[in-house]
């Protein structure tokens, strides 16, 4: 029986006595003006000097400072660094497009990630693709062709996508590891219900849709595909009557209620790794919780910013894994 | 004298200290990542975290009790070792092997189950009593063990 990572998983569960509850959310969304919520956000160690942008771009930053905490107990885990797939390829996409749209990609890059971003751009204008990780190569020199023969940027960004979550898949069930393959599989399916759903709002064509939606054991690509085609209210029918009933009914409410059906579903695998004790699923599951609380006060902030009902930021706050 | 009799009790010395004291080791050692952890990022849990990391540490000390009492009982203790045939030597060293074996394993075991407890003190410092319960049930064998070979070793005819 493996023993690996026990320091790590000590210092995670110290860690995660320091996530927000879900009464620190309540009282936030309750808060009756701008000073009572910083007041509660410093309560919970963080700096809310400045104005909310600062306090926007800090919790930005507790996301990196996240994996760079995990990576030193784990470096170059590659089982870890599937979390980051998704990222290194939203930061290719967007250096695709800032080379050509002539512009700097630097303010659209994402972090964590474990791709140099500094000599991204230049990688990828010198169409030097062997320089990136082996599972983003071949997408990368796809994407690059399509965007300079066709500029069809929404092709581009469907090849990387469904690249991505293909390699999520496939390095975990390289790795053997159960718990990073249903992450995977999880993923896949989210964004492949979001896409085709999404597609079929917008009719698109069969051949973008086969190109656009990536496919998992848990939702086959082929009968994804084409119950889309069939039209959305078709699609959401029949998605209701599949394992993925909960996912239809929010899809069929609105956008936000399936992207928090999502995000649910991933804390709610996450929150499989509470009972162990050695592992790299604490290490994974910490970093989901992590992500989603960063997200959480996103929204709250956002939506107190625009004067939203505290009903409205309730509905649209995430599980939290504490 | 029979030399391979004293020789065969003193490898049973050995192998109930040597064998239990590896238990021993890998679990304080594996306790010990995880209560560094811990500290790493909440310094004041380390008195906790610190009897969690003992725990592990008895099989050892189980193991030199018996490898002390077994060479007492021989006489090498003393500089008077005793004349034992081959049969009195192979039961020396069968004496030796509860604590041995049973300490190599239940050290590692125990080890495992007080690094969960670390998690536990962790998150949770109050329920800190049911993570040192839940590993000591562990030290039972050991114990168990302990006065197997405790038993057998003082009622060797010499």
């Amino acid at each position: 029986m493996s023993t690996e990572f026990a320091s790590a998983v000590g210092a995670v569960r110290a860690l995660e006595g320091m996530l927000l509850t879900q009464q620190d959310i309540v009282r936030m969304t309750a808060a009756e003006n701008d000073s009572e919520l910083r007041d509660i956000l410093a309560s919970t160690g963080r700096n809310t000097a400045g104005s909310s942008e600062e306090i926007l771009s800090a919790l930005e930053a507790e996301s990196g400072e996240t994996w760079d905490f995990l990576s030193n107990y784990a470096p170059h885990d590659r089982e870890l660094e599937i979390l980051l797939y998704r990222n290194n390829f939203h930061n290719l996409k967007a250096a695709l497009k800032a080379l050509i749209m002539n512009t700097e990609p630097e303010r659209l890059f994402i972090k964590p990630t474990s791709l140099n971003l500094a000599e991204l751009p230049s990688v990828v204008a010198s169409k030097q693709f062997d320089m990136l990780p082996d599972y983003m190569t071949e997408a990368a020199a796809e994407a690059y062709g399509i965007l300079t023969e066709s500029l069809d940027g929404q092709l581009a960004e469907a090849v990387l996508d469904t690249a991505a979550l293909r390699a999520m898949q496939e390095e975990a069930e390289r790795l053997k590891s159960g718990f990073m393959t249903e992450y995977a599989q999880l993923v896949t399916v989210c964004c492949d219900i979001k896409t085709a759903y999404r597609c079929s709002i917008m009719k698109k064509s069969q051949s973008f849709l086969e190109t656009a939606v990536c496919g998992s054991p848990e939702l086959d690509r082929t009968t994804l595909v084409r119950e889309a085609m069939k039209g959305t209210d078709s699609f959401i029918s029949w998605l209701g009557d599949t394992q993925w009933s909960e996912a239809a009914d929010c899809l069929s409410r609105s956008p936000a209620a399936f992207e928090k059906w999502c995000d649910d579903a991933v804390m709610e695998l996450a929150e499989s790794a509470k009972t162990k004790a050695f592992g790299i699923e604490p290490l994974a599951a910490y970093f989901i919780a992590k992500e989603t609380e960063i997200k959480n006060l996103r929204i709250l902030l956002v939506c107190r910013s625009c004067g939203a009902s505290p009903e409205t930021i309730t509905e649209r706050m995430r599980r939290l894994y504490v | 004298m029979n030399s391979f009799g004293i020789a065969l009790a003193v490898l049973g010395a050995v192998c109930a200290a040597l064998f239990a004291g590896i238990g021993s080791a890998k679990g304080v050692g594996l306790v010990g990542e995880a209560a560094a952890g811990v500290v790493s990022v909440d310094p004041s849990k380390f008195s906790k975290v610190l009897i969690l990391q003992l725990l592990p540490g008895t099989q050892g000390l189980y193991g030199l009790l018996t490898a002390i009492l077994l060479m007492s009982r021989i006489g090498i203790i003393g500089g008077n070792p005793a004349e034992l045939t081959v049969a009195q030597g192979l039961m020396f060293f069968a004496a030796s092997l509860p604590i041995a074996i049973v300490g190599l394993f239940s050290g590692i075991a125990q080890g495992r189950a007080a690094a969960a407890g670390v998690g536990i003190t962790a998150k949770k410092p109050d329920q800190n009593g049911k993570g040192i319960i839940m590993a000591a049930m562990v030290e039972t064998y050991a114990i168990l063990a302990l006065l197997v070979s405790i038993l057998l070793i003082y009622n060797i005819a010499v």
